[in-house]
């Protein structure tokens, strides 16, 4: 026989991979033979090879055969390459025993499965959900509440905020915070910043650009520095200092270019040139409060340091500090030293200071704390979701386990051991978890997209929220999980087959009846574990209906929002008022506008300007105890453009000029709670500290002048649906013209049609104005209950999947022992039991597991409800009406599962099934 | 000590090994199994369930010379040890007392 040589690359792998020595060379030797003789064959024409004929075909033929076997057996050698010549020793052989012994396992479990492909399929859906599901939301916990900020050393970063004498939390005053610097010990560097929305003019476009003012310490305390120019420097802060600002890398690669010489560069924010003087490194984020995108620029403190707004003391502008702390100082011991400092300013200043307190935190805490409990509980709840998932594949792998009985009784008696057997299901059991886990990993990815997606913009650290190796290692811990505990149940009970007795098939197993009676003890788990989760739902879901019927005091349809800023210094208080006037009038004749007004606060969205205030009439409290307003400057038709309602007096007219005697008017509630049971018309009232002087004592002072009560207007939910109404105080625009303002449209045809239009009026009258934040009113309403909106959500598909797969254990249980006893319903009906004896006798039993499950499931989201209290509104955890819905509506759907296998039991036909035996 | 337990193909493999005598060499085996078992298997697989069942101690193989076919490389020459034979036995037992009762189910019908 003539010889040649196989393919030498696939000869060179075998190498590789077969045991050294004669061992491995046998057996490459059998296969150059076979390839040979196959070539051989080919040439010859032989029947056993069909095909292609000639000398190429042939070896064509063959070589592709050499590959694929040489491939194969690559594969089975590859990882356990053996060093010697001989036969291996014990040792190596006995681990060569167990790992083909696993390998089979696992052959054969992949055999078995795809056999039962719809039993596989159900177990591998409950598994992606259930562990996909938890992936995402663990992800959204992990990114949020547990990664550290993405800033060096971020747990010696700490926030601090004042509070008022009612101890709510309010801004930081600037030289309150220039004596903190001073006092504290506790900082390394102690820096302050407030965000600001600022106009970006000069080119073509004007536009509206997320900046941060900061004093020139904020970096040296964030630790990071400018990948081009220089850092602020305390030299920024000081009054009158040049204007610079710092861009983002963000900014600078999307608005300048990634121009390298952008340092020197001059931009004109608000109307003021600033000048650059660096870009921040990629990836660097400032820690958002308030913006829903990251910061776009960083501008210094020297423009507005020494303004009169700022050096007042009673103050409180918007400022918060955040500091890092020095080494050997702790968050405790900081704020309790900022605590002693506001202490003695109190003292010092009690004009200013009464009753004014520090608040201190972790900065990352801080960030989170609002979210913080809404995303704990839907981790409660997913793991819920995931438990109920597990119980649901146990009790399909029990109900396998038993029905494989014969199978493994018959494996037993050929000799394969208890432990051998064990194994083998165990292997099994991780097999489908893992896979179910591989795909619960791409349903998470899915999921976690559209969280992100639904999530409420003002959401902090979204940008942090992603599938990263923590979440995939959660879901690989998960499914593990899974099938190691909840497949050992089966495993170990099947496997403790007694041979002799399996064999014999029949009824009365000890096997198959305690089999039978663990799973219905998971149901009754299962079904306790829906019930808390539809009640979570239930809940949601009223909470939910209340905020929507929250009367907010305003007509909140066909209304047009947006905010303007008259930063330029052009724009004096008398140009101001001409400016708003045109822009209403200009406005009001647009087609489809029915109205239009300014407001320097939206509602709902909440005031930008509280103050303290005393009343002409009546005794000044003490100064802890001064009364607080939200002031809204607003101009004529405001009142009537909202749809705010009004009691009493009159609303702001032509009366009204900047010249004539000031007036205000207020809302219901402060009316009821300054002057209760009087008429408030022609009362007045002052807002700052009562010895502020009524007019000014020299140019540029601070004074605030009495105002007379002209008008008493409904109440507005000024801060939030959630929140109570605040006493309210409108101000005529003309006598308090502020230079940033919203303006409100009311339009006869759907709003988003007009945007254009009023782009171009507000254009025609200044080209650097931009607008942003255009969005009807009922979008600011659905952003205010965005995120009980998305908790609800969750909750519901939660509850939902949690209901069916627990109806469809609940099925598959009362199915089976349907099945079990098809004997004994064929002797009752054979003795003279009716249909409806048979169907009560199977309903019953199956809703006797519902019925526990439901009770215990009751005490359980009783045992939590005070978890879930703070994501409600306007209900309680333990609303009576909730409960009682979702007890129902699981019974119904209890009844309905176990239904089914009960009607198909009354047609049971008693001759066979007396015969099943 | 009892005898180990052996999966169908093991005995197949065992039982070709016994039929080849001194012929027992891997190419043959496979041949073997093709013409009188009907089964194709893979050279990985083949190789290593011999593996294994030497692991087991139910086989033996001595080297013997090869020949210009196999690039003059050595071939195994394989054999079964009385423990082979004895799961042999306790296999074909088992199935005996398995099939016991049953040949009036099995019987090939007639018509």
């Amino acid at each position: 026989m003539k010889t040649g040589d196989p393919p030498r690359l696939a000869t060179w792998m075998l190498r590789r991979a077969l045991p050294r020595g004669v061992p491995g060379d046998t057996i490459l030797g059998d296969l150059i033979e076979e390839w040979n003789a196959r070539r051989v064959a080919r040439l010859k024409g032989s029947p056993s090879f069909r095909g292609i004929s000639g000398a190429t075909g042939a070896r064509g033929f063959s070589t592709f055969w050499y590959w694929r076997q040489a491939l194969l057996v690559v594969a089975r050698y590859a990882w356990r390459r053996e060093r010697s010549t001989e036969p291996a020793a014990t040792g190596a052989r006995s681990i060569r025993m167990s790992t083909d012994n696993f390998l089979q396992d696992l052959r054969y479990g992949v055999r078995s499965y795809a056999k039962s492909p719809s039993f596989t399929a159900v177990v591998l859906t409950t598994l992606a959900l259930g562990i996909g599901a938890s992936t995402a939301i663990f992800s959204m916990v992990n990114g949020i509440l547990l990664q550290p900020l993405p800033l060096p050393d971020p747990d010696r970063l700490v926030y601090a905020n004042e509070t008022n004498p009612k101890g709510d939390s309010i801004s930081v005053s600037w030289p309150n915070y220039l004596d903190w610097r001073v006092r504290a010990k506790s900082f390394d560097a102690l820096a302050l910043s407030r965000d600001e929305a600022m106009a970006l003019t000069g080119s073509d476009r004007p536009q509206r650009v997320r900046a941060r003012r900061v004093t020139g310490n904020t970096f040296a305390a964030l630790r990071v520095a400018p990948a081009i120019g220089r850092a602020f420097t305390d030299a920024d802060d000081a009054p009158g200092a040049a204007p610079v600002v710092i861009v983002t890398d963000a900014f600078w690669r999307g608005q300048l270019s990634a121009d390298p010489r952008v340092l020197g560069q001059n931009m004109r924010l608000d109307g003021v040139q600033h000048t650059i003087v660096g870009v921040m490194p990629n990836g660097f984020e400032f820690p958002r409060f308030f913006f829903p995108r990251p910061h776009d620029l960083f501008v210094s403190m020297g423009p507005v340091s020494g303004t009169p707004n700022l050096t007042d003391r009673g103050n409180h502008n918007g400022y918060a500090a955040i500091g890092r702390l020095a080494p050997g100082f702790s968050v405790e011991s900081a704020g309790e030293e900022l605590k002693t400092i506001a202490a003695a300013l109190e003292h010092e200043y009690p004009n200013s200071n009464s009753g004014v307190r520090v608040r201190t935190a972790r900065l990352a805490d801080q960030l989170v704390s609002a979210i913080r409990p809404t995303l704990l509980t839907l981790l409660g709840a997913v793991g819920c979701l995931l438990l109920i998932a597990c119980v649901n594949v146990a009790n399909l792998l029990i109900a396998r386990g038993a029905s494989r009985q014969h199978e493994l009784a018959v494996r037993a008696a050929l000799g394969g051991g208890r432990l051998r057997l064990a194994n083998q299901l165990l292997v099994e059991s991780t097999l489908i978890s893992l896979a179910g886990g591989a795909l619960g990993v791409a349903v998470a990815s899915w999921l976690l997209r559209m969280l992100i997606t639904m999530a409420p913009d003002a959401t902090p650290r979204i940008t942090d929220v992603r599938l990263d190796g923590t979440a995939l290692l959660f879901a690989l811990v998960a499914s593990a999980t899974c099938g190691v505990v909840f497949g050992a149940l089966p495993a170990f009970q099947a496997s403790g087959v007694g041979g002799q007795h399996a064999l014999v098939r029949g009824r009365a197993a000890g096997f198959a009846a305690r089999s039978h009676r663990l799973r219905r003890g998971l149901l009754v788990v299962e079904t306790a574990l829906a019930l808390m989760l539809l009640a979570g739902a239930g809940l949601m879901m009223r909470t939910l209906r209340q905020l929507t019927h929250v009367d907010v005091g305003i007509r909140t349809e066909h209304l047009l929002t947006t905010r303007i800023q008259l930063a330029d210094e052009r724009y004096t208080p008398a140009r101001r008022v001409t400016f708003y006037g045109d822009l209403l009038s200009r406005l009001r004749a647009v087609p489809g506008v029915s109205n239009a007004a300014v407001t320097l606060s939206l509602p709902i969205d909440g005031s930008n300007w509280n103050s303290i205030f005393t009343v002409a009439d009546k005794p000044v409290p003490e100064r802890a105890k001064l009364p607080s307003a939200a002031f809204t400057p607003v101009s004529t038709g405001y009142f009537e453009t909202m749809g705010i309602r009004l009691v009493r007096g009159r609303l702001f007219d032509a009366t009204e000029s900047p010249d004539s005697p000031k007036t205000v008017a207020i809302n219901e509630t402060l009316a009821r709670r300054l002057w209760p049971g009087e008429d408030p018309i022609g009362k007045r009232l002052k807002q700052g500290w009562p010895e502020t002087p009524d007019h000014p004592t020299k140019p540029g002072a601070y004074f605030a002048p009495w105002r007379e009560v002209v008008g008493v207007v409904s109440d507005v939910k000024m801060n939030g649906i959630t929140s109570e109404t605040p006493l309210q105080a409108y101000l005529p625009l003309v006598q308090e013209p502020a230079r940033g303002l919203a303006m409100v449209i009311r339009t006869a045809v759907d709003p988003a049609s007009l945007v254009a239009q009023i782009e171009s009026v507000v254009r025609d009258l200044d080209k650097d104005l931009p607008l942003a934040q255009t969005r009807t009113m009922d979008q600011v309403l659905d952003a205010s209950i965005a995120r009980q909106r998305v908790s609800m959500i969750i909750f519901v598909v939660f509850a939902i999947v949690a209901l069916t797969l627990a109806s469809v254990g609940l099925y598959g249980v009362v199915a089976h022992g349907v099945t079990e006893r098809t004997h004994e319903i064929g002797v009752r009906m054979a003795l003279g039991a009716d249909a409806r004896h048979v169907l009560g006798l199977v309903v019953r039993q199956g809703l006797s597991m519902a019925v526990v499950g439901t009770v215990i499931g009751v005490a359980g989201a009783l045992a939590l409800s005070r978890w879930i209290q703070s994501l409600l509104f306007g209900v309680t955890a333990t609303d009576p009406a909730t409960f009682v819905a979702v007890v129902a509506t699981l019974l119904a759907v209890a009844t309905l599962a176990c239904g089914i296998p009960a009607w198909r039991a009354t047609h049971v036909d008693p001759t066979t099934a007396l015969r099943a035996e | 000590m009892a005898p180990a337990y052996l999966g169908e193909f093991e005995q197949l493999l065992l039982l070709a090994i016994l039929r080849l005598d001194a012929n027992a060499y891997g190419v043959e085996l496979a041949r073997e199994l093709e013409t009188r078992a009907g089964r194709t298997v893979s050279r990985g697989h083949l190789y290593t369930s011999l593996d294994r069942l030497e692991d087991k101690d139910l086989l033996r193989w001595k080297p013997t010379p090869g020949t210009p076919e196999r690039g003059g490389l050595p071939r195994r020459l394989y054999s079964v040890t009385p423990a082979g034979i004895g799961a042999l036995r306790a296999s074909r037992d088992t199935l005996r007392r398995m099939w016991r009762g049953l040949e009036d189910v099995l019987k090939e019908p007639t018509s």
